[in-house]
């Protein structure tokens, strides 16, 4: 049985995946949120769900900063799975989602049996982030800063806030900070060009 | 950029110049008129009549010919026919002086602002010069009163100058008129993106997802149907990336070779297969590029995933009856069984049929490999359900 929460600002999207979950035997669809601060909390406490299917483009902010925050908060055993669920998901988002501690990204334009099994991959603890080729990285990794870059790749290679810190010499909490804004600076722009 | 801005001039004179040309000829019919007439009240010098026969030819020349009102020889050869006048005439108060007033007008609205200052100062000390060593009496200017003189002077200098900063303001309030509408356009592409984004497409998901679900546990007479409600919805999704794309970037403008060469390389990844698009695609009607465009990303999309290929080819070719776009891969070729799910293949199709291309997929022969054909006929229909 895994519990699964939307978070997504577009109503007949949650409703489409409230309908379809219920209908899959084994997933249970445990509730909603717009996404915004109100909602989120309340609701994750509430419900502690084992997974969390989160819409990349929030209108209040960025999605992966919210799972860095849902990550940051809810700590093992209890935090939980983090699946990023973004119209356009392109391998740039491989390097953010992996940096905001997500455990997949996944298309919106999946068919649900195929989001079915990405969401039991990922519970089971498999991470589906895809691999970006360097090309990528590089260029993902050329909009940072030195000093940002260091911490991304510390972060990417399994260092926890704490050791990250110790590394580059700074507090725990700006190491947070510091991967919030780097996520901030990281976010594709939906092709729109409205953020 | 003195030459775009000379280009934009140039233009703006070319674009509607038809009341402005009118009044010019109109100027230089009546300059030459007053100088027939009064050379009518002196005895008859024939050298003086065809001279001024110049004035008429060359309003017919200018008003109908826009190359030779638009090249600074010609300019120059007319204002020193004016001048030859003046000079034949004897006097510099001479009625030639109006004819030569009005060849100064086509260079001071075509020249560049700077350009055009430098003529307005330039002309009046020609005048000068011409009046000093031309007539009545060479080496002195014998004005019959100063006022002739600064007239004379001064009128050359304010038409230029007039002219030249009328232009170059209109040419201002129209390039801002340019910019605010481009903007504007861009603004609304935005919106209408965004709004297509934001709620049309989120909906579409929705309902993919739905039909979706069904499959599996709907009765056998009814799999075909889900499968191709499935299909069609994850298209929709997919041609509204497309018209997003296009909103954002527009494939129209950008021929479809340049557009699939940049999805060519947004595609290639490190240790994957080369991809390569050889050809040039004629221009083709937006919406059937968009689809075009489509079909190929998508056969790019499949030989990667599933060809384990080294190499793709993207190739466009025009035929006797049209276009041939071919995306080859050297992998393992068309699985023997039909695979029940090949929905990009499906899709593929539904693209192909929608703008009356013709869709083969197959092994290629006697090497490994996957081929992709579509022929797009020449003067490729409107799609279906395309009203504008």
């Amino acid at each position: 049985m895994i519990r699964i929460a939307v978070i997504d600002d577009h109503p007949a999207l949650r409703a489409g995946l409230r309908t379809v979950i219920d209908a899959e035997p084994g997933l249970v669809f445990v509730g909603e949120s717009a996404g915004d601060e109100e909602s989120v909390w309340p609701l994750l406490r509430r419900t502690e769900p084992d997974l969390i299917l989160l819409d990349y483009h929030l209108p209040h902010g960025d999605g992966l900063q919210l799972c860095h925050r849902i990550k940051r908060q809810l700590p093992v055993p209890k935090a939980p799975k983090v699946l990023v669920y973004s119209a356009y998901a392109s391998p740039e988002l491989s390097l953010p989602a992996a940096l905001a501690g997500a455990d997949g990204v996944v298309d919106k334009g999946l068919a649900a049996r195929e989001l079915f099994e990405a969401i039991r991959l990922v519970h089971r603890g498999e991470r589906l982030l895809g691999d970006p080729s360097q090309t990528v990285v590089r260029s993902e990794l050329e909009r940072l800063e030195d000093r940002d870059r260091a911490l991304v790749g510390l972060l990417l290679n399994g260092a926890g806030d704490a050791e990250a810190a110790e590394a580059l010499q700074m507090e725990p909490s700006e190491v947070q900070h510091a991967t919030l804004r780097i996520l901030g600076t990281l976010r594709s722009q939906v092709p729109t060009g409205t953020g | 950029m003195p030459h775009t801005r000379w280009e934009t001039r140039r233009r703006l004179i070319e674009g509607d110049a038809t009341p402005w040309l009118a009044l010019l000829v109109a100027a230089r019919v009546m300059a030459t008129g007053v100088a027939i007439g009064l050379i009518l009240l002196e005895p008859i010098d024939s050298a003086l009549l065809v001279l001024t026969a110049y004035g008429a030819i060359s309003a017919i020349v200018i008003a109908t010919m826009p190359r030779v009102r638009a090249s600074p020889l010609a300019w120059v050869l007319d204002t020193a026919f004016a001048l030859a006048c003046v000079l034949a005439s004897g006097d510099w108060r001479s009625p030639f002086y109006v004819l030569w007033l009005t060849t100064l007008a086509l260079p001071a609205v075509m020249l560049p602002l700077r350009q055009a200052v430098w003529l307005a100062i330039a002309a009046p000390v020609l005048y000068l010069s011409l009046g000093l060593f031309g007539g009545p009496a060479p080496g002195a200017l014998r004005p019959i009163t100063s006022e002739t003189l600064v007239i004379h002077l001064l009128l050359p200098a304010v038409l230029v100058a007039g002219l030249a900063y009328a232009t170059y303001a209109l040419q201002r309030v129209q390039e801002e008129r340019m910019r605010r509408e481009r903007l504007a356009i861009e603004a609304e592409r935005r919106r209408i993106a965004w709004e297509l984004h934001d709620s049309a497409k989120q909906r579409l998901h929705a309902a993919h997802l739905l039909v979706s679900s069904l499959h599996g546990r709907v009765g056998p007479e009814l799999v075909a149907a889900v499968e191709r409600a499935s299909v069609e919805l994850e298209s929709a999704a997919a041609d509204m990336d497309t018209s997003l794309a296009e909103l954002r970037s527009p494939l129209e403008g950008r021929p479809l070779h340049a557009a699939l060469e940049a999805r060519a390389r947004e595609l290639v990844t490190d240790g994957g297969p080369t991809i390569t698009v050889r050809g040039e695609a004629p221009t083709l009607p937006p919406l059937v590029a968009a689809h075009a465009y489509r079909i190929v990303s998508e056969a790019l999309t499949n030989a990667l995933r599933h060809a384990e290929a080294t190499a793709i080819e993207v190739t466009l070719e025009r035929t006797p009856s049209g276009l041939r776009i071919g995306v080859a891969d050297n992998g393992r070729g068309l699985p023997e069984t039909h695979r029940p799910h090949a929905t990009g293949i499906l899709a593929m199709q539904s693209r192909a049929e929608s703008i009356g291309a013709r869709l083969v997929v197959a092994s290629r022969d006697g090497q490994p490999g996957t081929r992709v054909l579509v022929d797009l006929p020449a003067g490729a229909p409107r799609p279906q359900g395309a009203t504008a």
